[in-house]
């Protein structure tokens, strides 16, 4: 064993989200890292089609849910094609978990703006249900979500249980052209549709993830509505092999995505050299 | 730890010895074609040493161009992993060029940083590192302004420095000190002191380093990301990765699955540079660095400002090979001087 040997894991279930988007549940085979594995909302892994290699993953489903873990991917390249080819049943690999977490420690106490965008939806995710899972910790929950269109919109059953509940305050919406004709939600993008919700910023944090485009366009609402550079947060992905801060591949200056991320506060991306 | 002497019989008797025991030795040597490598010798006539550079750094031996992680079966539904050894036989480097036991020494830090890299450490740990005080250099040769030098030690267990008839034997480290007392009888009592400062003196007294200190250009660095100087000095540079290939330094690396048949497979760890395209190029289409210049850029930031900041050594030993390799001509000691011409220039710029 060593460093870059991945955990095997099974295939226990699999969701398609959208028509290039799909979830996959993981099992570790080993009964011992099954019950004992644990994570934070945030962190990331490699995951493996054995032949085909590996991808770069944040967890997308809650630390709270224990006995499997989450990923979504779009079909992209090779690797995300192979692990498309996996069926229920299927094994596949897993090293992490990986890279710092969104804080939410710190957060209890306070207010939760969720805004995601497409398939940014999956690290936010993560967040959504750890905060719903221990409810009482946190004041008002609001969360934002967009996508191209109604068929890209990813999550959809979890989507229509947040909106059902009286204790989050959801907000979905598509581009213009995305619409269908039975679409209720918004129509409109991310950035326009948060600042028509406008959240309180007072004694609350904002978690965003999304196209780089739709980060661009909230970050500014978002300072509009007060929320201060340090209560906004993030993940940066960037093309990562290792996982753990030696192949070289995704430093920013002299920030690791993989280890000084991928987390990062609006506050500290400001900082960065312009290279993401 | 106190210093030894060799005569050049009682080295080829080592050498002869550890062969015999099954031990490794790795010297700088002629290939075909003349030129040197470190390879696999059996018996120290094989062996130059002093001899100069050799093609590639020693990088290679801890590091491997291409290794094995893991070999993987697939079965059905199932997956079966056979893992590769994390510990390795004993083997000894004879002739080090200083530059390379350097570079190896500086790549411990990214190797050991939270995660343990135990195919890198492992082949550490089973490799003794004699160096040869270095009495050949050229115009490409920067090795003083990286805090090396022709007698610098770091990285080497044993510094071999020359004296009529042999060396003197410089014990630098506890392995280095271990590896004495086992081949005791391969040893001489201590050099005198004074053949050996003549000797040091020979080697490092003809040297003129062409490279300013590096701390103004490490400081340079830190808020010049930005700046129209590097589309300037990146003009000439292809992006073929000649530079990181024989930089005794540059460890940047793939990871890929190579399919054997249909069932088998493994994963191995390749090297790979960042001064290629597709290096940091997303699945998405989008690269955060699109343009050779902020590739090149990458190369100089990690190597004299990321690395130092990150773990408190430069990345570069300063051995010249990135210079003499390139095919357009780029030179990084004179990229090195040109920032640091900036540096010194008074804030404000041409005026």
């Amino acid at each position: 064993m060593n460093l870059y040997e991945p955990y095997l894991a099974r295939v226990t279930e699999l969701v398609d989200e959208t028509p290039d988007t799909r979830t996959l549940r993981l099992a570790f085979q080993e009964p011992e890292l099954a019950r004992t594995f644990d994570f934070k909302a945030g962190q990331f892994g490699e995951y493996t089609a054995f032949g085909a290699g590996e991808c770069t993953f944040c967890i997308a489903s809650s630390p709270t849910r224990t006995g499997y873990i989450e990923c979504s991917f779009k079909t992209v390249g090779k690797a995300t094609t192979a692990l498309r080819a996996l069926n229920v049943g299927d094994t596949m690999g897993f090293r992490g978990p990986y890279g710092n977490h969104f804080p939410l420690e710190r957060m209890e106490g306070s207010s939760l703006v969720f805004i995601a965008g497409g398939i940014g939806l999956a690290p936010v995710r993560s967040v959504i249900w750890n905060a719903l899972d221990l409810r009482d910790r946190f004041k008002n929950v609001t969360i934002v979500y967009g996508a191209r269109s109604v068929s890209d919109l990813v999550y959809k059953r979890e989507l229509a249980e947040w909106a059902a509940r009286p204790d989050v305050t959801l907000r979905q919406t598509v581009d213009p052209g995305g619409e269908t004709a039975d679409w209720t939600g918004d129509v409109g993008f991310v950035p326009a549709i948060v600042e028509k919700a406008a959240p309180s910023a007072a004694n609350a944090y904002a978690i965003v993830c999304g196209p780089p485009v739709m980060i661009k366009y909230t970050l500014p609402v978002l300072t509009k509505l007060g929320f201060a550079a340090d209560r906004i947060y993030t993940t940066l992905e960037n093309r990562m092999k290792c996982g753990i801060g030696k192949c070289g591949r995704c430093n920013i200056g002299p920030v690791y995505v993989c280890k000084d991320g991928p987390v990062f506060t609006a506050e500290e991306m400001a900082k960065l050299p312009q290279e993401f | 730890m106190n210093a030894r002497t060799i005569t050049h019989a009682q080295l080829a008797a080592l050498v002869t010895d550890l062969v015999a025991a099954g031990t490794a030795v790795t010297a700088p040597a002629r290939a075909a074609d003349g030129r040197l490598d470190y390879r696999h010798v059996a018996r120290l006539e094989d062996a130059v040493l002093g001899g100069g550079l050799p093609r590639l750094s020693l990088k290679a031996l801890f590091l491997p161009p291409t290794e094995p992680l893991f070999s993987f079966r697939l079965s059905g539904p199932d997956v079966a992993i056979d893992s590769v050894p994390t510990s390795f036989p004993p083997h000894v480097v004879l002739g080090a060029v200083p530059c390379d036991a350097a570079g190896v020494q500086a790549l411990d830090k990214v190797m050991d940083w939270d995660y343990r890299d135990e195919l890198w450490f492992g082949r550490r740990e089973a490799t003794t590192i004699v160096s040869v005080a270095c009495s050949s250099r050229d115009e490409a040769c920067f090795c003083g302004a990286t805090g090396g030098g022709p007698t610098a030690t770091r990285g080497a267990d044993l510094l071999l420095v020359p004296l009529e008839g042999g060396f003197a034997v410089e014990v630098v480290t506890p392995k280095g000190e271990a590896f004495v007392a086992v081949h005791e009888e391969r040893f001489g009592s201590a050099p005198n002191e004074a053949d050996v400062a003549r000797s040091r003196a020979t080697l490092t007294g003809s040297r003129v380093e062409p490279v300013a200190p590096l701390a103004p250009v490490t400081a340079w660095l830190a808020d010049h990301f930005e700046d129209p100087l590097w589309a300037d000095v990146a003009l000439r540079c292809h992006g073929c990765g000649a530079c990181a290939s024989v930089c005794p330094t540059c460890h940047c690396f793939d990871i890929v699955d190579e399919p054997e048949g249909v069932t088998h497979g493994t994963r191995r760890r390749n090297w790979d540079t960042c001064q290629a395209g597709r290096f940091t190029l997303h699945a998405s289409g989008h690269n955060p660095r699109a343009d050779q210049h902020v590739r090149f850029r990458q190369r100089v930031m990690h190597k004299f400002s990321i690395y130092p900041a990150r773990f408190g050594e430069l990345l570069c030993t300063g051995c010249g090979r990135c210079s003499r390799a390139c095919p357009g001509g780029m030179d990084l000691p004179e990229v090195l001087r040109t920032i640091a011409e900036r540096a010194a220039a008074p804030a404000g710029g041409a005026a």
